[in-house]
């Protein structure tokens, strides 16, 4: 019992001693398996030597890596290999799987499909695609940031003359026919 | 003497030693590895030739198998949108990827778009609507070993996965799913289990 052991790392000398320590001081009852006398007569191992109490405060104090590593052993780790039929039942399962979508329709304007709660995707890039050349004639027109005026604005595309309701408003012309989504007033 | 032993030596990658003294092969029929490297066994599968159907047979329907290889995504991402189309019609498996938000759905319709047009070009299809998804499987591709630098210098390998998307599409409606088994066919099974036995060892 009191042959001395030279572990070469350090950290394992001072956790080796720390433990020897626990057991010393009885606070580790569960270690022996319930013997009823663990101080009795048994057979001798080989174990770290005796130390005074101030090596112990010593290796607390040189380092906290060995107090985490201390944790470490008792960390959750797995104990066995998931086979490959177990990893199957798990990412097969039915829970897992895609689920197929029931909400989906045809759009009555274009024919694309589209989901019922949103829009259907064709004919927002179409709006998109003449939004971006209605702001390009815009910007022609204004020459420059901060030059919005205070009215309104109307677009009107070929062929077609401002109403009198569209009397003091801003006119913006697109050279091309009017599309048919896009409603006159 | 060296030179005539390089000469013994490189005799044997002569390539005229190698065909039968009796073949009319030229040298220049022999193949060199293309970009093209293998064509793997899917592709191989289109070039089969039927010999033509006796007048009382059923009509066979088209088959088309088409993959692409090497895609950016991980092998068992891909699985889980291949388990969803296998089975369905070819209009449904394109609506249910369009709105699906997985990377890889956008690349297995582009697949399934490719696969519709050579039916109906080259695979004597007439209705472009009239396939369904016989097979719809993965394969890993060519995996690379890269490192993946995390904080105080430590560094952990990380795989970057590619895989393959092979899809069989055959001509006609989708077959009909199969119901579920119920508790009645399941006793059924068990009671004629237990009717088959017979007396062994005996007279």
């Amino acid at each position: 019992v009191l042959v001395l052991v030279r572990s070469p790392l350090p950290w394992l000398r001072a956790l080796l001693q720390r433990s020897w320590g626990r057991l010393e001081r009885g606070l580790w009852p569960g270690v022996f398996g319930g013997q009823s006398s663990p101080w009795g007569p048994a057979l001798a191992v080989q174990g770290p030597a005796l130390v005074p109490q101030g090596i112990n405060d010593a290796g607390e104090s040189s380092g906290e890596a060995p107090s985490l590593l201390e944790g470490v052993v008792w960390m959750a780790a797995p104990k066995h290999r998931r086979t490959i039929e177990v990893n199957r039942c798990r990412r097969r399962n039915p829970s897992k799987l895609i689920e197929i979508k029931r909400n989906i329709d045809v759009c009555p304007e274009c024919g694309n499909l589209k989901q019922k709660h949103v829009l259907c995707g064709y004919c927002y890039a179409k709006v998109k695609e003449e939004t971006r050349l209605i702001r390009m004639e815009i910007q022609k027109k204004e020459g420059g940031p901060f030059n919005a005026p205070v009215v309104e604005t109307v677009v009107l595309y070929e062929g077609e003359k401002p109403t009198e309701k569209d009397e003091g408003k801003r006119i913006i012309e697109r050279a091309r026919k009017r599309p048919s989504w896009f409603v006159q007033n | 003497s060296g030179a005539v032993w390089a000469r013994g030596l490189l005799s044997w990658a002569r390539p005229e030693r190698w065909l039968a003294s009796g073949s009319l092969f030229p040298l220049s029929c022999i193949h060199t590895s293309t970009s093209l490297q293998k064509i793997g066994k899917w592709e191989k599968k289109n070039r089969i030739v039927y010999p033509p159907q006796l007048p009382g047979e059923p009509r066979r329907p088209a088959e088309i198998y088409h993959c692409r290889r090497e895609i950016k995504y991980s092998n068992d991402k891909m699985w889980y949108l291949a388990k969803l189309i296998k089975g369905m019609s070819i209009d449904q498996a394109l609506a249910q990827l369009e709105f699906s938000d997985k990377k890889g759905a956008k690349v297995i319709k582009e697949v399934l778009l490719e696969a519709q047009e050579m039916a109906v070009r080259k695979h004597n299809v007439e209705f472009k609507s009239n396939l369904h998804i016989a097979e719809s499987q993965t394969g890993r591709g060519r995996y690379v070993k890269r490192m993946r630098c995390h904080g105080k210098g430590m560094f952990g390998m990380m795989k970057i996965n590619r895989c393959h998307y092979f899809v069989k599409l055959v001509e006609g409606p989708p077959p009909p799913p199969e119901p579920p088994r119920t508790g009645f066919e399941q006793a059924k099974e068990y009671v004629q289990q237990l009717r088959n036995r017979t007396l062994v060892h005996t007279l």
